[in-house]
């Protein structure tokens, strides 16, 4: 159960002590592959509480996400529209979204466990 | 397949992990590039060989000085000893010094004082800037107004009266006198100083710099207040 959270805390860690940065002009690019990624996971944390999960939309959506979201900035770069904005209001909508429905989820459980816990000294 | 699922997910975490590492890198401490094109570059080797050659100069005139006692160590050492001493007193300012340079005069500027304009004590701050000017430029040796600067010298206000070494300055105009190692030195002092921004600055503050051609034989004072080092200790012998 832990293990992702290792991984999350692993990459954090590598990243921040070998001080790799990137060339300023695919800032642009990195900060949209990073929405981009936070928002598939946000969807796979939802889809898991929903009991929809499926590891191959999970994946797909992850890598195709990044490289959509790159590859419209980088259109949009080339064509002067800034269309990486689309992509930034796509994924912030859905993030918003996705944390909204995992909080009503996660919510729904509490009460659901409160409630049980009342009934059973009664019973 | 719960197994492989997790290990997938922490795939794609690792990388989000890394992504957003790196992403906050670059928003933080963007890499300091170098930006100097080849004169930049060209100027700094220049600034580092003229303090090569100025090392080398300083290492061959203190072997000189071994050599000097290592020869004398049979013949006469107190005469090394005192030639040593006399070349040690001239660098700290306590002889007098004839040799060539310049003399600027600060008079108060006779338009403005027709005027009407109050004439100011000049600021220590100005006589300061213009001492790093003169000993950018080489100066040896400096007087203000009878004063002679030395290393400890301070110059600073003092209840509304500018002091160097502690003595007010007279009232203006008094003289700057400003000696160099040989002529052509005082001369490239009195070019730089005329292409200077002082003459400018001086008059800002009501006064003009007189800035007085090069002259072969200038005599500046010797500091004659006792010289204070209180961080100076003696070394032990054999030390």
């Amino acid at each position: 159960m832990w293990l992702p959270f290792l991984g999350l805390i692993f990459g954090l860690a590598l990243g921040l002590l070998t001080n790799i940065q990137i060339p300023s002009m695919y800032e642009n690019y990195l900060s949209i592959a990073v929405l981009a990624a936070l928002d598939t996971l946000f969807g796979g944390i939802r889809a898991q509480l929903q009991q929809v999960y499926d590891d191959k939309v999970f994946l797909s959506g992850f890598f195709f996400n990044i490289v959509l979201a790159a590859g419209l900035a980088f259109l949009g770069v080339n064509l002067g529209i800034d269309l990486y904005l689309a992509a930034i209001f796509a994924f912030g909508v859905r993030l918003f979204q996705n944390i909204a429905i995992i909080r009503r989820i996660l919510l729904i459980r509490i009460d659901k466990k409160r409630h049980n816990n009342k009934k059973t000294p009664v019973e | 397949m719960q197994r492989n699922m997790y290990t997938r997910i922490t795939i794609v975490l690792f990388i989000i992990g890394l992504m957003i590492a790196v992403q906050y890198n670059t928003m933080q401490k963007p890499a300091e590039r170098d930006t100097r094109d080849i004169w930049a570059i060209r100027e700094e080797l220049a600034q580092e060989k003229q303090r090569h050659s100025t090392l080398l100069a300083e290492i061959r005139s203190l072997q000189e000085v071994v050599g000097r006692y290592e020869q004398s160590e049979k013949v006469n050492q107190q005469a090394a000893l005192t030639e040593t001493f006399n070349r040690l007193k001239l660098q700290a300012g306590l002889t007098e010094v004839k040799g060539p340079g310049v003399i600027l005069r600060v008079e108060p500027a006779a338009e403005l004082i027709a005027m009407g304009y109050e004439i100011k004590e000049i600021s220590p701050d100005l006589l300061t800037q213009l001492l790093n000017e003169l000993f950018k430029n080489d100066a040896t040796s400096v007087s203000i107004d009878g004063n002679r600067v030395v290393q400890t010298t301070a110059i600073r206000d003092i209840n509304g009266r500018t002091t160097v070494n502690s003595l007010p300055l007279s009232s203006p105009p008094f003289a700057i006198y400003v000696g160099t190692s040989d002529f052509k030195a005082a001369q490239k002092m009195y070019n730089s100083l005329q292409a200077s921004t002082f003459i400018d600055s001086f008059y800002l503050d009501n006064y003009k710099l007189v800035i007085e051609e090069p002259i072969e034989h200038l005599q500046i004072p010797a500091f004659d207040q006792p010289l204070t080092n209180d961080y100076l200790a003696e070394v032990k012998k054999g030390d």
